[in-house]
């Protein structure tokens, strides 16, 4: 009699060839070495940018020679000298690294009050409002959300035009280091607001309505148990919007009017305006290198926070 | 030599040696030379890439060159608006891997093709037929034979708004100064074409550069004092028209491109003079044979009176062949030089010099504007 066909169907068939094929190229002796062929992925990636850092560390030991436009055969430190000797390059680093921790502080401490709005509100409406609200800027790019403070800020923007309504000037608002650290903080608010979130979702809301029922008023239940409990999430966002600040080339770019660069402006300069792309390399090395030890030292003092993902958290 | 005295030498072979001697024939010639060229051609690429500037810069190249060059050839023309700086290291990188290079012709400063010829990276255009009929502006400054075929000049002039200077236009770049143009102004934010003449405003002599610029840097120090806006060429317009600024050190093309959008906006070459330039095109090197032939055959093409008259006459500009007509906004007007006294108050310094001490010039006015 010929066997039913539901009996044993043709995809299960497949899956047995599927598995017999899997077994030869992958035998069950070899399954301790999983994990790591998942990590090959991540070690290529990374592998490819350790390689870039070489050869990015190979040019910024070259010096740029104006009549052929080619870099030096030999090495020299002469970039480095004029990085950290030039008035140009420290003015730039000061400002990038003052600007960053300004627009870090900033960010969270306006971030802090949206997250904890978010993750403790009972109304579903708001949480939606406030994720929409959140993610929005998201879908819209930098870039454009930089040319909208243009508009909106401008001398014969939105706000100006408003105060023209009852009698005042137009005013200066753009082109300035107060715009480029508000466009940078604007910029910045939604990442750290995710990345706080996930940290208040973990305190138990218990903690707080215990504290309150043993006297402590919301100062001291938000002093003692939330601020400590949500350092995973402040560390981790502040790691995120601190780095991403360092780095930025559109928002000082656009806002600054061209006289508040950062680093990333100077670097492109050096790569794109003067040719000289051995010391582009340097301040670019000198960038990673900054922002490496001061990520180094936050974990060393703080811990990582949330980017730990569930590890040591301090 | 000083730079007045090269200027004036430029001025002479130009106006002297080329401008009647060439004119009349140019116009037929040219067209000829293109299709003689186009009797032996090799096999046509579907399309060739012109790294060209955007707005009506590529506009004007559209319509002067690229659909002449179409009609004529067949070949599409595709315009990379890629910025001029950032192809500049792609091109650099593919010449030096040999592999072929991410555009056909790259539409540059003079300045910047110069850094690319003295690489190494530029084919030579010296048979290109239509060359004999153009002036010595097209030559580019020295370099052996022609790695860059300066295609015309430009002036960046002292473009101003009207109603900021209710007592007439400015006479002098120290104009600037005036407190009620505080963070009024805008330069490019790399400086190019103020240096030289903040040299002149700041009481040094074109004869000094590059060795004595202090009087270039003590004057743009005091212009830093009245907070002006650096940007790039968009920005000028964008910011005429949204009324950020009153005054501009910019090329007339970007001045003239406002006013065509409805701004009131005028422009001067103050008594200081101002910065007279090239534009030019050139092919890199690594090209398949028959798309440099093609391509050749393009700046070829963006060589004769007919495609140059109608390329220039949208971006304003003063060609490299004789006989063109200025646009009629622009007849006699300082931005548009063709006369031996025009470019008296023009500033032209050679482009060795500038090619050499770019990088420092840039350097030292961002130090100034950054601090």
């Amino acid at each position: 009699m010929r066997p039913s066909r539901a009996a044993y169907p043709i995809r299960w068939r497949v899956m047995d060839i599927l598995e017999q094929v899997a077994g030869k190229l992958w035998p069950r002796s070899f399954s301790a070495g999983l994990p790591y062929l998942m990590l090959l992925p991540a070690l290529l990636l990374v592998g490819v940018l350790v390689w870039g850092l070489v050869e990015i560390g190979d040019s910024s030991l070259r010096t740029l020679d104006t009549s052929t436009f080619l870099m030096s055969e030999n090495y020299t430190l002469a970039n480095y000298q004029r990085a950290l000797s030039e008035r140009f390059f420290t003015t730039v680093a000061g400002r990038s690294l003052m600007g960053s921790l300004i627009v870090t502080v900033v960010t969270l401490i306006f971030a802090f009050p949206y997250s904890y709005l978010m993750v403790r509100t009972q109304s579903s409406a708001l949480r939606k409002f406030l994720l929409v609200a959140l993610f929005l800027p998201f879908f819209i790019g930098q870039v454009v959300r930089a040319y909208g403070w243009l508009i909106i800020l401008g001398n014969q923007g939105m706000v100006n035009e408003a105060l023209g309504l009852v009698g005042v000037t137009p005013i200066r608002l753009l082109y300035n280091y107060p715009a480029v650290l508000f466009g940078l903080v604007q910029y910045m608010l939604p990442f750290a607001v995710l990345m706080l979130a996930p940290a208040m979702t973990a305190i138990p809301a218990e903690l707080e309505s215990a504290a309150s029922s043993l006297g402590a008023n919301w100062i001291s239940s938000f002093r003692h148990i939330v601020l400590p409990l949500s350092k995973p999430g402040l560390v981790g966002a502040g790691l995120v919007v601190f780095t991403l600040s360092l780095t930025d080339f559109a928002i000082p770019a656009i806002l600054g009017g061209g006289s508040q660069d950062f680093i990333a402006n100077a670097i492109y300069d050096q790569f794109f305006r003067t040719s000289d792309q051995g010391m582009g390399a340097t301040l670019s090395l000198l960038l990673v290198a900054v922002g490496s030890i001061l990520v180094g030292l936050v974990f060393m003092v703080f811990g990582a926070g949330t980017l730990a993902m569930g590890g040591d958290r301090k | 030599m000083s730079n007045q005295k090269f200027l004036s030498a430029q001025i002479k072979r130009r106006t002297l040696l080329k401008s009647m001697a060439a004119a009349g024939a140019a116009a037929g010639a040219s067209t000829l030379g293109l299709n003689r060229a186009f009797a032996q051609e090799p096999e046509k690429p579907a399309e060739i890439i012109v790294r060209a500037w955007g707005g009506s810069w590529v506009d004007a190249l559209k319509a002067g060159v690229s659909d002449s060059f179409t009609k004529a050839t067949g070949i599409a023309v595709r315009h990379d608006l890629t910025e001029d700086n950032e192809i500049q290291p792609k091109v650099w990188a593919a010449v030096a891997q040999k592999r072929v290079p991410p555009i056909h012709i790259n539409w540059d400063t003079t300045t910047n093709a110069t850094k690319s010829a003295l690489r190494g990276v530029t084919e030579d255009l010296s048979d290109l037929p239509n060359l004999k009929n153009t002036t010595d502006l097209s030559k580019p400054v020295g370099l052996d034979g022609y790695p860059i075929v300066n295609t015309y000049g430009y002036v960046y002039v002292l473009a101003f708004r009207p109603e900021a200077f209710p007592n007439g236009a400015p006479k002098s770049w120290n104009d600037l100064l005036d407190p009620k143009l505080k963070g009024r102004i805008a330069l490019y934010n790399d400086g190019i074409g103020f240096h030289f003449p903040a040299q002149v405003a700041g009481g040094g002599k074109l004869e000094d550069i590059p060795a004595n610029m202090q009087p270039a840097w003590d004057f743009i120090t005091k212009i830093k004092a009245q907070q002006p806006l650096l940007g790039e060429d968009p920005d000028f317009t964008t910011w005429f028209q949204r009324g950020e600024i009153d005054a501009a050190c910019t090329i007339s093309t970007n001045a003239r491109e406002a006013k065509k959008n409805g701004i009131n906006i005028d422009w001067v070459v103050p008594e200081e003079g101002a910065k007279f330039d090239t534009d030019g095109l050139w092919i890199p090197k690594g090209l398949p044979e028959n798309e440099l032939y093609w391509a050749k055959q393009y700046i070829n093409h963006a060589l004769t009176k007919e495609a140059q008259q109608v390329w220039l006459d949208g971006l304003g500009l003063p060609g490299v062949v004789p006989g063109l007509t200025p646009p009629a906004d622009l007849v006699g007007d300082p931005s548009y030089p063709t006369t031996e006294e025009d470019f008296k108050h023009l500033i032209r310094i050679s482009t060795k010099v500038q090619v050499e001490n770019e990088s420092q010039w840039f350097a030292k006015f961002k130090e100034i504007m950054q601090g």
